[in-house]
């Protein structure tokens, strides 16, 4: 502890985190200047589906024909499409941070059953977030401050399925 | 006064909160619990808990990433 304190700007600024007011006010700053330069509200997964059906396209199957995609793999540019540059910043800042902060670490893998639950969770979250038409971000974040009905929803939403899953974490995983 | 130490290496939110609180609960007044973890947000909300429950609470950090919550049961 005596050891960080000779870098107190570090040790406040890129180490200790930050409260949940000063991510809320930053947050709803970057928001509001996202959909002022680029014409559209912050999103996460629309990239994914993208970037999905040029996986699928990859291994020979031709998505672009299917009614979801309908030519737009095609016409697809990652680097004129939103969603997929700040999930690039996302992942990269993350990594940024925890650089900077000096606690950059590869966890160990604990259990098969840790692995089997990151797989069968990030497809439900995946398949939810897709017939949700987006995630906690592009549902709920960006749809409040719009005065969408379709936010609220979501939350009531994602709250019971929030407290089924808590419920299942606790019988499997404690 | 007994020390126990509780390895939460590579479990994520809320899984050692949850451990802690379950092991603290088997634990007599006096005893410390030292939870090994390895996940930023764990670092947060155990202490936070631990402090509100009453006990006393210190943060060491052992290696990048990795810390040991330090736990005295009071009550």
């Amino acid at each position: 502890m005596g050891e960080n304190k000779k870098y107190p700007f570090h040790e406040t600024f890129l180490k200790k985190e930050w409260s949940y007011s000063t991510g809320a006010v930053l947050l709803a700053i970057l928001a509001l200047a996202l959909v002022t330069v680029t014409g559209s509200a912050w999103g996460v997964t629309g990239a994914f589906v993208m970037w999905g059906g040029k996986f699928l396209q990859l291994v020979g199957i031709n998505a672009d024909t299917w009614k979801g995609f309908n030519g737009a793999l095609a016409k697809y540019n990652f680097w004129k499409d939103q969603p997929a540059i700040t999930d690039t910043g996302i992942v990269v800042g993350a990594l940024i941070s925890v650089l900077l902060a000096a606690q950059f670490k590869i966890k160990k893998i604990k259990s098969s059953k840790n692995v089997w639950a990151a797989i069968l969770g990030g497809l439900c979250m995946g398949i939810g977030a897709r017939l949700a038409l987006g995630c906690n971000i592009g549902s709920f974040f960006s749809a409040l401050p719009a005065f969408s009905l379709h936010g609220w929803l979501f939350w009531i939403s994602i709250f019971s399925g929030a407290a089924v899953g808590s419920q299942l974490l606790k019988k499997y995983f404690m | 006064m007994a020390e126990q130490t509780l390895d939460c290496l590579g479990e994520a939110c809320p899984v050692p909160l949850v451990k802690t609180q379950k092991a603290l609960e088997k634990m007599a007044v006096g005893d410390v619990l030292i939870v090994d973890i390895d996940h930023s947000c764990a670092m947060k909300n155990v202490p936070d808990w631990a402090r509100s429950a009453g006990h006393n609470v210190e943060i060491e950090e052992v290696g990048e990433g990795e810390w040991n919550i330090i736990i005295e049961k009071t009550k």
